[in-house]
């Protein structure tokens, strides 16, 4: 199982890389859309706004439903969640590292200064 | 609008930590590879001790044992590019990646006696770990695309 989120997650920051995919997520942050709809806001072909809709299925950011010949998509915020936390535990992690490689060398070289002085 | 919590759209791919320090590049460069020093000051809150063993050289391998109230937690990783002092590139296994490679640059940029220390944290794709040799081509062209997009 952890295998299989893991793979998910790393889709996610896949998606996330490319701008294009980031605006048709805000987009449908806003609304549900058709994929037509998509086409024509954005300026891609169908099929260039049909694979980025494939990346972000693949990555469970966005849902199709299928209506009759309507496909439309909705988006799904759960996987952004895991990301969002991946990201808030590094952030944390090297902010609070690069504090104390701050702290380490110039107290160091404080300690170097003063043996210098005596 | 069951998504309005989340401001998700805007999330990055990639983590960028930057810091400011009162000394210069060479110095801040060496804690990271001098195995004492790494251990003294990578001891995030929590953190009762740290044991730091590495290699420093290109393609050299390190271990960080972090030890807290519970127990140890191990980070690993190897050395991909070491550029004394403007830039350090190594990969990043911990317990919070779930056993996943990941990649850490650091860069260092002196500026009138002062750094600035730039740490970017980035998962790599499954493509990327499949094949270990194109990977890493791959991650450095898009480090040195994002290096000269600045």
């Amino acid at each position: 199982m952890v295998e299989y989120k893991e793979a998910a997650l790393d889709d996610v920051f896949v998606a996330l890389a490319d701008p294009t995919r980031r605006a048709i997520l805000a987009r449908l942050a806003q609304a549900d859309a058709r994929v037509t709809d998509l086409a024509r806001e954005f300026p891609i072909s169908l099929n260039a706004t049909s694979k980025h809709i494939r990346m972000l299925e693949r990555a469970g950011l966005v849902q199709r439903t299928v209506l009759g010949r309507e496909h439309l998509l909705t988006m799904e915020a759960a996987p952004l969640a895991e990301a969002a936390a991946w990201l808030a535990h590094y952030r944390q992690f090297w902010e609070t590292s690069l504090a104390s490689l701050d702290a380490f060398v110039t107290g160091r070289r404080a300690v170097a200064r003063a043996k210098e002085r005596k | 609008m069951k998504n309005a919590t989340v401001p998700a759209p805007s999330l990055p791919a990639v983590l960028t930590v930057r810091r400011r320090i009162d000394a210069p590049a060479d110095e801040l460069f060496d804690a990271w590879l001098d195995p004492s020093a790494l251990a003294q000051w990578m001891r995030p809150p929590g953190i009762e001790r740290t044991e730091a063993r590495l290699d420093a050289r290109e393609g050299g391998a390190f271990e960080i044992v972090m030890h807290t109230a519970d127990g140890p937690v191990h980070h690993s990783g190897v050395y991909r590019r070491i550029e004394r002092p403007h830039r350090l590139v190594f990969t990043w296994v911990s317990p919070f990646t779930d056993a996943h490679e990941t990649l850490v640059s650091v860069e260092f940029r002196a500026d009138r006696g002062s750094t600035e220390v730039v740490v970017t944290h980035e998962r790599l794709p499954a493509q990327w770990r499949a094949d270990h040799e194109q990977g890493w081509a791959g991650a450095l062209v898009q480090l040195e695309a994002r290096a000269t997009a600045r």
